[in-house]
């Protein structure tokens, strides 16, 4: 019996010692893709979670990968599989770019997109008054026909310099959003200087602020100011 | 000697054996059903006929918008429905969790009608033409119905109206995605095809004629809408600039004209439920008895066949049912559907109630028939919504909600069994914040709950009552819309006041779309149809742009032996946004992966 046991187990040795010899000979994803995303207005589009993404295709693989925008306009994925990708930015406030772009994509990859946005916030200044901060902005639009609808402008306030949509707080923010549901077109140009306000905010800490202009898009995407901090005094 | 017996033997069976091996194997198997055992007769297409409804992706009870269509016998989280992340309730969802669909894609089905209408015309003699005649109109329904699933989820879609074999070559089985109109067109004329080859009456669970009448009257306005709202509101891409998605604006008329015509074509054959002159029990009624005459199409539960739903256990809280917990409750904001409720005065001080039930005095019957309100009675106990006790309230509701919670003079708890000075803080059904098995608005759902059963027997996967998937209600609606969107406003008023009038509510003397959109809300509220009507009316992302919903909590003013009602925020207080993309859903990732010629997948996809 101790005889067919231990021949068993040197049975079971030898097919799991001689199983998994293969060698995976397809290389890692190991290839990185980072880039700007560049404004045709100057500097780098300001953008927010969930909101632009660059696209990329792999060209003959059918489901897209996508890699999300840093708030402040760069990408980066080190983790990409090396091969021709059709890449677009989308997703942002900005014209839909409809020429997608191939790329040869491998170690160090770098692209930059220039997108033209929808709409440019120009003189952002903050001032505060006691705990009430006040905003204000005027806006520009590099293209004025065809423009989508403009939903409502608002301030974005939160803890971190990570301040955006679905990155803030709300009673400080989307509570104080102005709904404006007009054409940039029919706007006058002292309705073209925004004024916001934000009441009641906490003394003794210091906050990260911006604005943002909603466009009735198809992604009801906002263009955002610069981000800066503002600290309450006690 | 033995040797020979050997011998012998062996000889003997060498020869039986090799005179019976050599017969030609050709009898039918007996384990497999051939073509001819289902097809010849009745019975046996009517056992196939029962997978084909079975997986009809009726939006039923059990229906979760997230994960599919469920048959199975433990589906009992019947909470899970669309109409609580449109804002007719808050359930458990976290947000607009079920935008993005759960990838249907019912091909297999679709194949088994294909099979079935393939087969039949072989048939005729043994079954009779006109047996033929009548099961393929039913096909040509249940077909359509798949497809109607599939349209208002993804647009186009290939159109496969004969099996598919299997061996034929990958070229002829990728199929390439037809046009959002023709796949709407091949609905409209498989429908037809139903209503011509059906006869007039069926049995319960079954379509006849009608059914495909009703149902082409709701497919009809939603490809109408497609036209005339998507061409308005829509996403950029390469499907919508191939047709894949999207219908020329200019084809609107003529399908909200079909839609018109097919509601029509039930006019005298079929009407209101009216049997009791109780305004409110009526309404409670009409979806709980049997043989209703506005009931044109259901689906029937058994608890013999584990087939039972859960409707009783999960929208009524523990307090009142043999098991479970609820978590979908009816919004203040949908209540408000039937104007604002007399809670304040005009100084703006909440109104004093002697009793919660006050509240309910003077409401529309079907308001009362369609939510539980505080004060209301089911199984002999009464819903006990109470958020908390004031030990005395002075100033405006709107000042009272608008403080900082930690500056509110009121007195909240955590369980049922805390007192303030000997009376019980929060009530037995809630609000409550400790969790959702009780409600977060102060209302439930009584829309479908059977008051018949006893306490004892409320339980899961108990529930019988059938769902009622196409019913005259509806049609009068689709037939109200579509004359309203074709300017036939005096149909468009009849149909509405018919309705109203029926729910006790006073009708109109004039008509607008609005009106038309707001009583199909209130009619169909919890029926699973307003999610769909949002889609195509393409108001979802307007409707439910960072959409935060209220309740109605009622409180217990102790110095003045009072009931107030406040209007705040649902208790979870939770956001629903709506993205653009979602008019559609995305292609499945699967089914792309063995089909490329799916692509160019939906925008932003």
């Amino acid at each position: 019996m101790k005889k067919l046991i231990s021949r068993i187990l040197v049975g079971i040795i030898i097919l799991a010692s001689s199983a998994c010899t293969k060698t995976d000979n397809y290389d890692g994803p190991n290839a990185s893709f980072q880039g700007n995303i560049v404004s045709s207005e100057g500097g780098n589009l300001p953008t927010s979670g969930g909101s632009t993404t660059i696209k990329l295709q792999q060209i003959g693989w059918t489901t897209p990968q996508t890699i999300p925008s840093k708030f402040d306009g760069t990408f980066q994925d080190t983790k990409l599989f090396k091969s021709a990708y059709k890449v677009v930015p989308t997703g942002g406030a900005f014209w839909p770019v409809y020429d997608t772009v191939t790329v040869n994509i491998d170690k160090g990859t770098k692209h930059d997109f220039v997108v033209t946005p929808y709409i440019v916030i120009k003189n952002f200044t903050t001032s505060l008054t006691g705990t009430t901060l006040t905003i204000k902005f005027d806006i520009t639009a590099p293209v004025i026909a065809g423009l989508p609808t403009i939903k409502d402008v608002q301030p974005y306030v939160n803890t971190t310099r990570l301040v955006g949509t679905g990155a803030s707080i709300r009673d400080f923010s989307d509570l104080n959003a102005v709904t404006i549901n007009r054409e940039f077109i029919d706007l006058t140009d002292a309705q073209k200087s925004i004024t916001l306000t934000v009441p009641n905010l906490i003394p003794g800490r210091t906050f990260f602020v911006r604005a943002g202009v909603r466009l009735s898009d198809s992604f009801n995407s906002s263009n955002f100011s610069e981000i800066v901090q503002v600290d309450i005094p006690k | 000697m033995k040797s020979i017996h050997k011998f012998i033997i062996a000889i003997s069976i060498g020869v039986g054996a090799s005179l019976t091996s050599c017969q030609k194997l050709d009898i039918l198997p007996t384990n497999i059903f051939t073509p001819d055992i289902i097809y010849d007769s009745e019975a046996g297409v009517k056992s196939f006929l029962a997978t084909i409804y079975q997986n009809l992706p009726i939006e039923d009870f059990k229906y979760r918008p997230d994960q599919g269509f469920k048959t199975g016998g433990n589906d009992w989280e019947n909470f899970y429905n669309s109409a609580s992340v449109t804002g007719e309730e808050v359930g458990p969802f976290g947000g607009m969790d079920i935008g993005g669909g759960f990838g249907y894609w019912p091909y297999g089905d679709i194949r088994n009608v294909n099979t079935l209408i393939d087969e039949l015309p072989k048939h005729a003699a043994k079954l009779s033409q006109s047996t033929v005649n009548a099961l393929l109109g039913e096909a040509h329904f249940l077909r359509a119905y798949y497809y109607f699933g599939l349209a208002k989820r993804y647009g186009g879609v290939p159109i496969i109206t004969v099996p598919q074999d299997p061996a034929a070559p990958l070229s002829e089985l990728q199929v390439h995605r037809d046009k959002e109109q023709a796949t709407w067109d091949f609905i409209g004329s498989e429908l037809d095809l139903g209503y011509q080859m059906m006869p007039e009456t069926s049995d319960a669970g079954r379509a006849n004629r009608y059914a495909a009448a009703a149902l082409k009257s709701r497919a009809m306005l939603y490809a109408a809408c497609v036209a005339r709202y998507g061409s308005v509101n829509f996403v950029e891409g390469p499907a919508r600039a191939q047709g894949l998605v999207g219908i020329p604006a200019d084809k609107a008329t003529a399908y909200f004209q079909a839609a018109y015509d097919a509601a029509k074509l039930l006019d005298g054959h079929y009407s209101l439920y009216n049997a009791n002159s109780d305004k409110v029990q009526n309404y409670v009624d009409l979806f709980l008895k049997s043989g209703s005459p506005e009931n044109i199409f259901i689906k029937q539960y058994s608890v013999a066949t584990h087939t039972a739903h859960s409707w009783d256990a999960t929208m009524s809280p523990r307090y009142m049912t043999a098991n479970a917990l609820s978590r979908s409750y009816p919004t203040l904001d949908f209540v408000r559907l039937w104007g604002e409720l007399p809670v304040t005065n005009g100084d703006g001080t909440p109104k004093r109630f002697d009793n919660r039930a006050q509240l309910m005095q003077g409401l529309e019957p079907r308001l009362l028939a369609t939510v539980y309100f505080p004060g209301a009675t089911l199984r002999g106990l009464m819903f006990d919504m109470q958020r908390g006790i004031y030990p005395s309230f002075s100033g405006t509701a709107a000042a009272e909600v608008a403080k900082p919670a930690n500056s509110r003079s009121y007195i909240l708890a955590g369980d049922t069994k805390t007192l303030y000075q000997g009376k019980q803080v929060i009530g037995f059904t809630g609000p409550w914040t400790g969790g959702d098995e009780l409600t977060r608005t102060g209302f439930y759902v009584r829309k479908y709950v059977d008051y018949n059963k006893p306490q004892s027997a409320v339980d899961l996967n108990r529930s019988e009552q059938p769902w009622i998937d196409l019913r005259y209600g509806e049609i009068l609606l689709n037939r109200a819309e579509a004359a309203m969107e074709l300017g036939n406003t005096g149909d468009a008023l009849t149909s509405v006041n018919l309705i109203r009038s029926r729910a006790g509510a006073t009708p109109y003397a004039s008509i607008d779309l609005n009106k038309v959109r707001n009583e199909r809300r209130m009619e169909l509220a919890f029926e699973n149809q307003y999610y769909w009507d949002l889609k195509r009316w393409r108001t979802a992302d307007v409707v439910l742009d960072r959409a935060h919903f209220k309740g109605l909590m009622p409180y217990y003013v102790f110095n003045e032996n009072k009931y107030i009602f406040l209007a705040e925020t649902e208790l979870f207080n939770r956001e629903y946004s709506f993205q653009k993309q979602f008019y559609y859903e995305g292609i499945p990732g699967g089914e792309i992966g063995k089909n490329p010629n799916l692509l160019p997948n939906n925008p932003n996809y």
